[in-house]
């Protein structure tokens, strides 16, 4: 698909005033990867939320995370506005995460085991809703839970459940980021499913 | 996608249902059941429990990382002033190590670089020095031509000695 840039929406929204709304997003999004700060702002705990989660590791997902950020800048002309902008930085997200895997300080790091989540701190961040003891107790256990299955995924499995249940993209989307067939994303998706669910349903 | 046997929705067919594939039958069947109706409220209460706390812990996470950060840099800071010092002292030996041979080098070049002695400014000299001596001790007769030293080259100094004590 070619890249969209301001000026051919322009010229496309004053030939068809239906465009004049994809133009005023488009400038929203444009104008978001511009600045550095507001990128950071409003994307980087969700990324490196994301990147923790999918790779167990605090301190590497604060590296990527950065990466991330700095490459969705500089590459901030190659966004064609296809998808969402936190969609694309996820998988830009993805991207970072392979090339860091592939390296070598990756898998001495991995081998030392030096940083992983701690999974009580983490489940001790509840939502406001969850106010008495019992609920929070409850929540607690349940979040530990939702986390230690996760980690008990493969990479690709639990990947796609969270690029799905977290970040809320559709199968398609993960298919094309990833570039895997739809119904091997789905068959990861039934995978991670039926041990998380069977986790969950084991608790209640 | 509904088991006879149990009237509620299979374990394939619910999954679609989670990942937003569900079949026009699937949903209308969870329009009836309770049950199933309740295992996907559960499962999607969990997830949404597990993300807002994941999301919350790691918006926690940036105070920490500015701090540090600035251990970072204070770490960093501190490597720099190490490795300045370490250079300065690096620079010093290297310096005490070459100032002997440069000073050798240098008074070697000095040497090669002087002009050598003419032979007439040689015989001039010697000509200054003869007119020096002649002009401190123009009448004292020398030791040497006052015992005749040169006219008897051979003879060994211990008798000579015994003579002069006669």
């Amino acid at each position: 698909m070619a890249t969209v840039t301001l000026s051919t929406l322009r010229i496309a929204s004053v030939q068809h005033p239906r465009l004049e709304s994809a133009l005023a997003e488009r400038a929203g999004v444009i104008s978001e990867l511009d600045d550095i700060d507001e990128l950071v702002r409003l994307h980087q705990a969700r990324i490196r939320r994301f990147v923790t989660c999918s790779t167990g590791d605090p301190d590497l997902a604060e590296t990527i995370t950065q990466d991330t950020l700095l490459r969705a800048y500089k590459g901030r002309e190659s966004f064609r506005g296809d998808c969402s902008l936190s969609t694309w930085l996820t998988g830009i997200a993805i991207n970072v995460t392979r090339d860091h895997m592939r390296s070598g300080r990756y898998k001495f790091w991995k081998h030392l085991k030096a940083s992983a989540v701690d999974v009580h701190e983490m489940a001790s961040f509840l939502p406001s809703e969850a106010v008495s003891p019992e609920r929070r107790v409850l929540a607690k256990e349940r979040i530990k839970e939702v986390y230690v299955v996760l980690e008990s995924l493969s990479y690709n499995q639990r990947t796609i459940f969270l690029m799905k249940f977290s970040e809320e993209m559709s199968v398609d989307e993960i298919s094309e980021i990833l570039g895997m067939a739809v119904n091997t994303v789905r068959t990861h998706l039934h995978r991670a499913l039926k041990a998380v669910r069977s986790r969950l349903g084991a608790k209640i | 996608m509904t088991p006879e046997s149990t009237n509620h929705l299979s374990e394939e067919a619910l999954d679609d249902v989670l990942i937003g594939l569900g079949s026009a039958e699937s949903h209308a069947h969870l329009a009836e059941c309770a049950e199933c109706r309740a295992q996907v409220k559960t499962f999607r209460g969990d997830v949404a429990l597990f993300n807002a706390s994941s999301l919350a812990w790691s918006r926690s996470r940036m105070p920490r990382h500015r701090a540090s950060e600035r251990s970072r840099v204070r770490l960093h800071a501190a490597s720099m002033g190490w490795a300045v010092t370490a250079a300065a002292l690096v620079a010093m030996a290297l310096g005490i190590w070459h100032h002997h041979p440069a000073k050798a080098t240098r008074q070697a070049n000095t040497v090669q670089t002087q002009p050598s002695d003419s032979e007439a400014q040689i015989a001039q000299d010697n000509q200054l020095m003869q007119a020096v001596n002649a002009a401190i001790s123009p009448d004292e007769a020398s030791p040497i031509e006052e015992y005749k030293m040169l006219e008897s080259p051979h003879l060994p100094p211990k008798a000579h000695s015994k003579k002069r004590m006669k």
